[in-house]
């Protein structure tokens, strides 16, 4: 046994909303055989499953499962217990940041800018956030998005000044309410 | 005669003195009013239980007894019978539910012991003004309806008629043999369906007590335990079927194809046809909705080549009226459609099919002789069954179906023994192999070389990756054992389907006076110890329409449903509960409202007294008519005004 024990482990997952029905999962495997990622996965989204369940914390949260996750929703629609596994997967993310585990990809980063983007101007500004992104990860590495940003750009499918929603105030009373109550 | 009430208040072990001060229940009783004795005890239900009730009635002259306990579902017969033995009335009596309504619900000692004290005291309270009442004897009819012909209804049928009863058995198919008949070979024995069936059928179609009612259905219902009364709907065949030989020259001669039910869409029937050869009774009948002469007014080629004429377009739905004893429902089950599961690709991919499909095509009176072949007319090399479709699954249906894993295992061994050196894959969850000789079976599948996964695929595609993958259908797939996506590419895919109630089986229950579960299943009276009888005496059920079992079960249920038929019949008469309603005539104005409303047409005008009377027989003691009178001109013998209002006084004192 390690050290959280399993029952913590277990309980602590299965108190975050849409993750209480984690103990009923039957181990079927047709989260993972539906995962459109799961080839990177070091454990599959079942095993991350039987992980919770056996207590195994720290060898689940340093391993790169969960952060593959592509929130493709597959698992959850055609899972037979209706465990929602995409938001044990996110709950188990969560824990992860705050507990210090280090994100072996860069999926934090794309969250972050991506939530300042909706912050900032009520919907995603691409070129804003992809520029934050890329600053904040490998600058060089958009390089090779360039190709793609062009043809975007040409299409007018990608307008390089940013443009706010209606009603940001009211989106940022709901916002602020999310803060409030712990959310980031 | 003064009332002189006893208390006895049950421990029933632990289950009530756990959580009830059975002791100070029982000292308060003794000191309510007209309470001469009181007692607790381990379980009254015990032989020295009802002696306690026998020995207080002879020697104290107790003659009223409420006994503290369980829910009078199980053990109010029980007492009522000790209160009789001891020498009162058995309406004398009154029970007063602590456990289900009372231990069994409640955490706090003090609160439960609180409440066991209202319940007491109400019951004392109601045995008071409790009147002494007989109960009412009627006859048995001997004859019994058995709706449904598969294995259960044939098996029913033939065990009753056995003993020397008629027997109507009513199918709505044209012929008898339900699912079992399309089957190929049945699990663990490999015993041939149709080879074991068949003798069956053609007994039951040949038996002097069976009369045989097929292409019929259920119209109405009505009556009680050994006294029901029932119209059966006989559809027009269009052939008269005391001429009709079945030669088949119609069939032949019939010029409209038409996908076969029985063979689930994978060959053609005829417009006028019989299910399968071997169909009991050996009669065509003409299908109204693709027949050229009622489409179009013209063809009878069917009549021109029928040598015995009986052909008869001019055939309407006859009506019949039977009176029968009981009723045994075995009107079977549905095989789960997976076509909502988009992820297997049923109905899109070829080569993907049902269970049932797979069963026709391998059989050798089936579309293909018994030949296992993909859309192209070639053998598969390589066949995936995945199991769970539809069954264990919260969408659909979230029980296991039972039958799945065993028959998915017959197909790889059928694979097997049809194709050489196919390979065949099992895509499992939990391998369930509970019977008899069905472990051995899953074990004699793995050393013919079948190959078992341990995980659900999560879809069944025709995009190939590699190229190995092209052309064929890939299962994608976790193998939870080493856990690890893999893809594998194979010719055929079979879904092992789950069994579902029938369509209509709410339609059915609510004719029967009976009820469904969550998954409209028929429910029995109880689980464990009375699973064929239903909550309405005299109507029986067993096979599949129960819920999902193989066939071992489904005969042994249906025996079981036969045997507490005949025990009906052989006793020749049942007894009919007391607590019935009747109309006080001086007070009845004769509105009628009370006809409207009784749930058991009980009720009926008589027009020369202008008043309405309740047929006591009919009366099942629901209380609605009671409860409507305008006049309040009907009183429920056992639920008087003045005994309910003396029962709330005594919980609210």
């Amino acid at each position: 046994m390690e050290k959280n024990g399993h029952a913590t482990f277990l309980d602590e997952v299965a108190s975050i909303p849409a993750c209480d029905k984690i103990n009923e999962c039957i181990q079927c495997g047709v989260c993972s055989g539906s995962c459109t990622t799961a080839e990177h996965w070091e454990h599959p989204p079942r095993k991350v499953i039987a992980m919770v369940r056996a207590g195994m914390k720290d060898e689940l949260l340093k391993s790169n499962s969960v952060w593959f996750c592509v929130s493709c929703y597959l698992c959850t629609a055609r899972c037979p217990r209706d465990i929602k596994p995409a938001s044990i997967m996110h709950g188990l993310e969560s824990i992860a940041l705050r507990e210090g585990y280090k994100p072996p990809t860069s999926t934090t980063t794309m969250y972050r800018t991506f939530a300042d983007s909706i912050v900032q101007y009520g919907r995603v500004y691409e070129f804003g956030m992809m520029f934050n992104y890329f600053l904040k990860t490998n600058p060089f590495a958009a390089l090779k998005m360039l190709p793609m940003a062009l043809s975007l750009l040409t299409h007018r499918r990608m307008p390089l000044t940013p443009k706010k929603v209606k009603g940001k105030d009211e989106l940022n009373t709901i916002l602020n309410k999310l803060a409030s109550g712990g959310g980031r | 005669m003064e009332p002189k009430i006893g208390v006895y208040v049950c421990h029933c072990g632990s289950n009530i003195a756990g959580t009830v001060d059975v002791e100070k229940v029982a000292e308060f009783a003794r000191s309510l009013p007209a309470v001469v004795v009181s007692r607790d005890y381990k379980f009254m239900c015990s032989d020295p239980g009802q002696d306690l009730i026998k020995k207080d009635i002879k020697e104290l002259g107790v003659n009223r007894v409420v006994v503290a306990s369980c829910s009078p579902q199980m053990h109010e017969p029980t007492f009522r019978r000790a209160v009789q033995e001891g020498g009162i009335n058995p309406y004398y009596f009154e029970m007063a539910n602590i456990r289900e309504h009372c231990s069994w619900v409640t955490e706090s000692r003090k609160e439960a012991t609180e409440k066991a004290r209202a319940l007491v005291s109400a019951a004392v309270r109601r045995v008071y003004y409790h009147q002494p009442l007989e109960n009412k004897e009627v006859p048995v009819h001997p004859d019994t309806l058995v709706v449904g012909g598969g294995i259960a209804g044939i098996q029913a049928a033939l065990e009753i008629a056995n003993s020397g009863h008629k027997v109507y058995l009513v199918e709505k198919e044209p012929s008898i043999g339900g699912h079992m008949m399309q089957l190929d070979k049945t699990f663990p024995t490999l015993d041939c369906s149709a080879c074991i069936l068949t003798p069956k059928m053609s007994m039951v179609g040949a038996h002097p007590l069976i009369e045989l009612l097929t292409y019929s259905e259920i119209d109405y219902v009505s009556g009680y335990v050994g006294n029901f009364r029932v119209k059966i709907r006989k559809k027009a065949r269009y052939v008269d079927i005391d001429k009709c030989n079945g030669c088949g020259t119609c069939m032949t001669k019939c010029p409209v194809k038409i996908d076969s039910e029985f063979d689930e869409k994978l060959s053609k029937r005829k417009a006028i046809y019989t299910p399968f050869a071997q169909a009991v009774p050996n009669v065509t009948v003409i299908d109204k909705e693709h027949c050229t002469y009622f489409l179009k007014g013209k063809c009878r080629a069917c009549e021109k080549f029928c040598e015995r004429n009986a052909i008869n377009f001019q055939q309407e739905d006859e009506v019949v009226d039977l009176e029968v004893g009981n009723v045994i429902l075995t009107t079977g089950f549905k095989l789960f459609d997976p076509t909502p599961m988009k992820e297997y690709g049923y109905g899109r991919l070829d080569n993907v099919m049902t269970s049932l499909e797979f069963e026709r095509m391998v059989n050798s009176a089936g579309p293909t002789t018994g030949k296992i072949l993909l859309k192209n007319g070639s053998e598969p090399k390589s066949v995936a069954l995945i199991h769970c479709v539809g069954s264990r699954d919260e969408k659909y249906h979230a029980y296991c179906s039972r039958v799945c894993c065993m028959y998915a295992m017959k197909f790889a061994h059928l694979v097997t023994e049809h194709i050489h050196g196919a390979r065949v894959y099992e895509f499992y969850i939990d391998i369930r192999s509970f019977g008899k000789g069905y472990e051995e079976f899953y074990n004699r599948v793995q050393k013919e070389g079948t190959v078992f996964f341990r995980g659900r695929p999560g879809e069944v595609t025709d995009v190939a990756n590699t190229a190995e993958e092209k052309g064929k259908l890939v299962v994608q797939f976790e193998d939870t054992l080493v856990a690890k996506q893999m893809r594998l590419p194979v010719d055929m895919v079979i879904l092992c389907c789950g069994i579902e109630a029938q369509a209509d089986a709410q339609e059915v229950a609510h004719k029967f006076n009976i009820s469904c579960g969550k998954e409209n299943f028929f429910t029995e009276k109880h689980p464990k110890l009375d699973p064929v009888a239903t909550m309405t005496d005299g109507i029986f059920i067993a096979g599949c329409c129960q819920g999902p079992k193989d066939i071992p079960d489904t005969v042994a249920q249906a025996s079981a449903a036969a045997a507490r038929v005949l025990a009906l019949i052989s006793k020749g008469k049942v007894e009919i509960e007391a607590d019935t309603a009747f109309i006080d005539e001086d007070k009845c104005s004769g509105c009628r409202v009370c006809n409207l409303l009784c749930p058991y047409n009980a009720i009926s005008y008589v027009e020369k007294d202008k008043i309405s009377r309740i047929n006591e027989a009919l009366c099942k003691g629901c209380g609605t008519c009671v409860a409507g009178c305008p006049s309040g001109a009907i009183t429920h013998r056992h639920f008087t005004n003045e005994q309910i209002n003396a029962e709330l006084e005594g919980i609210l004192v």
